[in-house]
């Protein structure tokens, strides 16, 4: 009977499907673990109050439940808590965030089941996110507005005066970053210019005048701009808004510090909903406050994003026209054999290793060698001689060159050799052939190359390390000073943001939630550039689909 | 077994040419000692014949006798096999086509060649038809336009395609493509168009649709076919040779060659006795 089933060959349909099964349900799992922890931080959950009646003293809690946990009572005991009047073998204990970092020793707290007395969930307790010192949970109590108390309908006019100190706050960065900085740009170019001239014993007087005149042109500017942004600053400190926090005392917190405020325990589902995409969007939109771990993470997905565009601009035309070289022009022996086994081999490489060489031949020979030939003002700062976003696309790139080598090369043999002949039989030279025929039919192949290149290189944190990467670019690389793009700078990239967020965070409770939205965000990205490029292919692949015979 | 009842030669009234004799005015080429090796093994030996112009000279004979060989000798599509070395010349205009002055690619733009499978380019059909001319730099719109219609209707394929020029030459049948191929190999104007068993995969009717279109290709052109189908080369050319083993066996005008062979081996290929 077994026999029979053995020989009926259905074991085997049973262990290869098992197999594609346990891969999909791991992928699967994963891909929805990270989805689910990342994404459900954002939802407005319910902020309760507790009244502790515990062994050490009475006190009210006001938080929102971050995690839950059993512990046995005996190792409870063990710690000399007095659990004498409990039965049970194990008891939660409940993660509470209580906020109000300044004012607490703790912003996260443990409370022991058996010591909370009452667990309420007001309606009025307020939630105010703030751009330092993390979250405050209180009740309302006044709202100031251009220094007059207002006690009549305070949620409405709260919502109004927040609304106003964001816009004010937006209106003061925008300023900062955006005229203020490229004031500053161009004084740190003007400097770099002046020191240019005494380099090459040129600053003649006529050009000392003309830059001091530029400068006080650029300094006037600044003075009007600086004017501005105090003013915004000041109309923004005028409104404040007074809580009463869980130890029961009235704090008042100026609302130019604060981002929002919700009351989530009188939120609908849909007011959750909406707020849940407001949250989201503000993590995907926002710069990072409070040493990563709050606010968004905006600048990484754009440096990962760059970084990964340039090294595929980089990868791409080196790849390709390596291959064509093997697989067209190089003699078929054993030399060109073994050049394609090396190149095989390079990847396999560990990425590290790419990093220490980018480091110490990009970053120190190239970039040290561009510094001294075209930078002589700048020293001793370097610009390319340090770790920037260039070299961290060019380490990318030889990383990945050999995927996009390989399969360009498979690409181009799988081209019908009469299509080759008919080119050739009309008085096409070989790289006529090449470029008019060849190429564009091997394009889908070097698709599936590049595609292959974006997503080792998109999840790439080691060698980025040494080459690039840092933890807070005060910058972005594409900015709108002239020349726009700025490959010197360093950037910031979601996959080292994970590893400092995770790692090296002073608020590891905070930061939790944020490595698991970072991650699936990191993965969103990638599947984002790759289905990109596997549309441009599948495109590609329609175009030339009938030489598949 | 097939038997060939030899109908020979639409034309029919065609002079016999002398072909041991043809004056330079009457020969296309002039192939002499041609000998050819793969490696150490040799595929063509000693082959001397001379193509008339203006005339379809079929090469047949049983697979693996050396004919689409020797086809390809004629514009050195045998240069790309590694292994290959020729010996003897083959002269186009008194010139040796295999001498070190020739450049390649001007010789294949004289001497234009059709293959086995159609091999369409992946563009349009107008692309496909313009490529030759595009290679020569020719860009102005109005000669392309005018070469695409003359080069399609010289393919007899004008009337079939003429609506949608600038669809993707795939959309073709398989016989439409081959006179794409054919099309395109006229736009640029050869002087010889060899094509080599054009017709081996195609249906009966493409089959004899093409046929007829050779017939028409020799006002212009001097075509060179290879075929292993002798009823065809029966109904299409004028001259015809005998190959086998890698020898020219026997070369002579179609009727001669399929009514009153001189050697035994032609008279036992082609009354089916093998190959």
């Amino acid at each position: 009977m077994v026999k029979q089933w053995f020989k009926s060959g259905s074991p085997w349909i049973w262990m290869t499907g098992g197999a594609v099964s346990i891969s999909l349900i791991s992928v699967l799992g994963l891909l929805a673990m990270i989805a689910w922890k990342g994404l459900s931080f954002f939802w407005p959950s319910q902020v309760v109050q507790f009244e502790l009646d515990g062994s050490v003293t009475k006190q009210t809690v006001i938080g929102e439940v971050y995690d839950r946990e059993m512990v046995p009572k005996s190792r409870l005991e063990a710690m000399g808590v007095d659990l004498s009047g409990f039965n049970k073998e194990n008891l939660e204990r409940l993660l509470i965030k209580t906020g109000n970092r300044e004012y607490v020793d703790l912003d996260f707290r443990w409370v022991l089941e058996t010591d909370i007395k009452s667990k309420t969930t007001p309606a009025d307790l307020a939630v105010f996110e703030r751009s330092k010192n993390g979250n405050f949970y209180g009740y309302i109590e006044t709202v100031i507005k251009d220094g007059q108390v207002i006690t009549d309908n305070k949620k409405q006019v709260l919502e109004e005066l927040v609304d106003r100190a964001v816009d004010l706050n937006d209106q003061a960065a925008d300023l900062q970053d955006g005229e203020i900085g490229h004031i500053n740009y161009e004084l740190e170019r003007l400097r770099l210019q002046e020191k240019s001239y005494l380099l090459d014993d040129a600053l003649t007087d006529e050009r000392v005048a003309e830059l001091a005149q530029q400068r006080a042109e650029l300094r006037a500017d600044y003075l009007v701009l600086e004017k501005q942004l105090f003013a915004l600053r000041n109309q923004a400190k005028r409104d404040k808004v007074t809580v009463k926090d869980m130890r029961g005392e009235s704090v008042t917190i100026p609302l130019y510090q604060v981002l929002d405020f919700w009351l989530p325990n009188d939120m609908g589902f849909f007011a959750k909903l909406g707020h849940y995409f407001v949250q989201l969007g503000k993590f995907i939109s926002d710069d990072p406050r409070e040493a990563n771990t709050e606010g968004g993470v905006f600048p990484a997905i754009f440096g990962t994003v760059f970084m990964v565009m340039l090294m595929a601009v980089i990868v791409t035309p080196f790849g390709v026209v390596a291959a064509i070289y093997l697989h067209e022009y190089a003699a078929k022996n054993a030399v060109t054999k073994m050049i394609r086994i090396a190149v095989i081999n390079l990847a396999g490489v560990p990425s590290i290793v790419y990093g220490v060489f980018g480091l110490g031949f990009f970053v120190y020979v190239l970039g040290g060698s561009l510094d001294q030939l075209f930078y002589p003002e700048a020293a001793p700062s370097p610009v390319f001689g340090t770790p920037g976003v260039m070299w961290s696309a060019l380490t990318l790139a030889i990383l990945t060159l050999p995927v996009v080598i390989v399969s360009t090369e498979e690409g181009l043999s799988r081209i019908p050799s009469t299509v080759r002949h008919g080119s050739l039989a009309l008085g096409a030279t070989q790289a006529e052939t090449l470029w008019r025929i060849i190429v564009p039919m091997a394009s889908p192949a070097i698709m599936t190359g590049l595609i292959l290149a974006v997503a080792r290189a998109a999840g790439e944190v080691a060698p980025l390390m040494l080459v690039g990467v840092v933890k807070m670019a005060p910058t972005l690389p594409l900015d709108g000073n002239f020349p726009y793009f700025h490959l010197d700078r360093k950037f910031m990239h979601l996959g080292f943001h994970i590893y400092d967020v995770g790692f090296q965070s002073p608020n590891v409770e905070a930061a939790r939630p944020l490595v698991y939205a970072t991650a699936f965000l990191l993965v969103s990205v990638i599947i984002t550039l790759n289905i990109t490029a596997i549309g441009i292919r599948n495109h590609l692949r329609e175009k030339y689909r009938s030489l598949e015979h | 077994m097939i038997t060939v009842a030899p109908q020979v030669n639409q034309s029919g009234t065609s002079l016999k040419l002398d072909l041991e004799n043809l004056g330079k005015e009457q020969t296309a080429l002039e192939i002499k000692d041609l000998d050819l090796y793969y490696g150490d093994k040799q595929a063509l030996s000693s082959v001397n014949m001379k193509i008339p112009k203006g005339q379809v000279t079929a090469f047949i004979g049983p697979s693996g006798c050396g004919k689409s060989t020797l086809l390809r000798c004629i514009n050195r599509m045998n240069d790309l096999v590694d292994i290959c070395r020729i010996e003897g010349e083959i002269l186009l205009h008194g010139q040796n086509i295999y001498d070190k002055s020739v450049d390649v690619a001007a010789l294949r733009r004289n001497v234009g060649m059709v293959f086995q499978r159609p091999n369409p380019f992946p563009k349009s059909i107008y692309e496909n038809v313009v490529y030759g001319l595009r290679l020569q730099g020719i860009k102005e719109k109005r000669k392309l336009d005018e070469v695409v219609e003359q080069s399609l209707r010289g393919a007899a394929l004008w009337d079939e395609v003429k609506d949608r020029l600038h669809d993707s030459a795939f959309g073709l049948s398989g016989g439409q493509q081959q006179r794409l191929v054919i099309a395109r190999s006229i736009a640029i104007e050869p002087e010889v168009l060899l094509l080599d068993e054009p017709t081996s995969a195609l249906d009966p009717i493409s089959t004899l649709v093409i046929e007829e279109l050779i017939n028409d290709l020799k006002n212009k052109f001097t075509v060179v076919i290879v075929t292993h189908n002798m009823q065809q080369a029966a109904r299409v050319s004028d001259q015809t040779a005998f190959m086998y083993m890698g020898e020219l066996i026997e070369y002579s005008d179609t009727n001669t060659l399929f009514t009153t062979p001189n050697k035994k081996k032609t008279e036992d290929y082609i009354t089916g006795r093998y190959g």
